[in-house]
């Protein structure tokens, strides 16, 4: 008798640390690394969204599967995320002005700050200071104008998506892996 | 009893690391030592960041320096579907590499020479002769992650000593970019010049970009290897070329040591060879850069 009350004891203690072990699984944080990212109702890109998520958002995995991982932001919105779309750490954040600030409050205001000055970009081009330099060195129009129309250039989150699915990659790969 | 507690620990230990995965294995590859190590620096750079170079700052310099860089390569091809494709697959990569909150521009110039460089703030290019030794899509793919990973690091910036002359400036102005400031501000673009074009950036910043672009390659859903094809063409014109100056070879470390460091690290990627590497879409947008 006090062999199997021994036993039970043991047991419920395996079993508690098993739960314990399971949990910490369970609450794994990950931060959202890469721009575009979605949540998906399913571990596939075909599948519905859920939620578009933003770079540096926080979740925690709730279950793996292969290169999917089920996710749950603090805000409470579950689904699907590309495994390499988030990372262990959180990303680096940006100061794109002259303001500081710190974390959260930084790192968001430096996206506003730096999609500002991508639109103000595509109006003006080569930056005025930039123009002062090239007048002041004697750099060649050709050059300048060359520049511009480089920085002019611009890539849609849609256009993005789009080709990485005409390419099979990430994932838009089919379950063998993308095209090779 | 003991023993069950130490198998329990064990256990929990395993399905800890087990539930981890292929993914954080590279995840991991950017962390310095530990995670209160990551907070500490995260911190460290928030809270010195008014001192640093302020991305306007970072862009004008860019800009600049992307000037000096056109006079020297040549101008971009004349190929709206090439340099639009070349857009597509930089950013695809620079939206997985470790500074994504910055717009990245990317250019193929029209150069005999086989280089790729970065000037700070995001503005990439590539030249025409390295694209054309290409095979696929993404070995294209690395060479622009390669170059992300030096505008993520901010490599070109810290490789000047006169980069201090940045910092002090705060954020320029078109006025600090003329009279006696201007002169100053002329040398340091001169500085860096010097690095980016002759000198090459420290090996230990080629490593570091190298593989910056394997886990952004990697994380994309390109097969990472393609870094390592690269450099093994690269090795190969290098033993046959007589001329190597302003190339690759002449302007990052040894291709032996590179590759040798990229292929231990590709262990890390054990499902690499499923990736794509997207040949025919390359090839077909690749034949006008020819």
């Amino acid at each position: 008798m006090r062999i199997t009350r021994s036993l039970a004891r043991s047991m419920s203690a395996a079993a508690l640390l098993l739960l314990v072990a399971i949990t910490a699984v369970a609450e794994e944080k990950r931060w959202v690394s890469s721009e575009g990212t979605t949540l998906k109702a399913e571990a596939s890109a075909s599948s519905e969204d859920v939620s578009d998520v933003k770079v540096g958002t926080e979740v925690s995995v709730i279950e793996s599967g292969g290169r999917w991982l089920k996710v749950r932001t603090t805000a409470g919105k579950e689904g699907w995320v590309y495994a390499g779309r988030v990372s262990e750490t959180p990303p680096a954040s940006e100061v794109a002005g002259d303001d500081g600030g710190l974390f959260g409050a930084s790192l968001q205001k430096s996206q506003i700050n730096t999609a500002k000055a991508d639109s103000a970009r595509s109006i003006r081009g080569l930056s005025p200071e930039a123009t002062k330099y090239a007048k002041d060195r004697g750099t060649p129009e050709m050059y300048k104008k060359s520049l511009d129309i480089v920085l002019a250039r611009k890539v849609s989150p849609n256009e993005l998506k789009a080709f990485l699915k005409e390419g099979k990659i990430g994932e838009y790969a089919q379950v063998h892996g993308g095209e090779k | 009893m003991r023993s069950l507690l130490c198998a329990l620990i064990a256990l929990s230990l395993t399905a800890a690391s087990a539930s981890a995965g292929f993914f954080d294995s590279l995840q991991k590859l950017s962390k310095p030592d530990s995670k209160e190590g990551q907070y500490l620096s995260g911190a460290t750079q928030l809270l010195s960041s008014s001192k640093d170079v302020d991305y306007k700052t970072e862009r004008i310099i860019g800009e600049s320096l992307a000037l000096e860089g056109l006079q020297r390569f040549g101008n971009p091809v004349k190929n709206e579907s090439l340099q639009q494709y070349v857009n597509l697959v930089g950013n695809a990569v620079a939206g997985n590499s470790k500074r994504t909150t910055i717009p990245y521009q990317f250019a193929v110039l029209d150069s005999p020479v086989q280089n790729a460089f970065a000037v700070p703030g995001g503005v990439i290019f590539v030249s025409r002769a390295l694209v054309s030794i290409l095979e696929d899509e993404s070995e294209l793919a690395a060479v622009l992650a390669h170059e992300v990973g030096h505008v993520a690091g901010k490599h070109a910036l810290k490789s000047t000593q006169r980069a201090q002359f940045f910092q002090g400036v705060g954020t320029i102005t078109a006025a600090s970019v003329g009279g006696d400031k201007g002169k100053k501000f002329a040398s340091a673009i001169g500085d860096m010049q010097a690095v980016l074009f002759d000198k090459g950036l420290d090996k230990d910043m080629e490593f570091e970009a190298d593989l910056a672009a394997m886990e952004s390659t990697y994380r994309t859903g390109y097969d990472p290897s393609a870094m390592i094809r690269v450099l093994q063409k690269l090795q190969k014109l290098e033993a046959s070329s007589t001329n190597k100056k302003g190339s690759w070879f002449s302007t990052h470390p040894p291709l032996a040591e590179r590759i040798a460091r990229l292929q231990n690290q590709l262990q890390k990627y054990p499902d690499y060879s499923s990736l794509a590497s997207v040949r025919d879409r390359f090839s077909k947008h690749a034949i006008a850069g020819k």
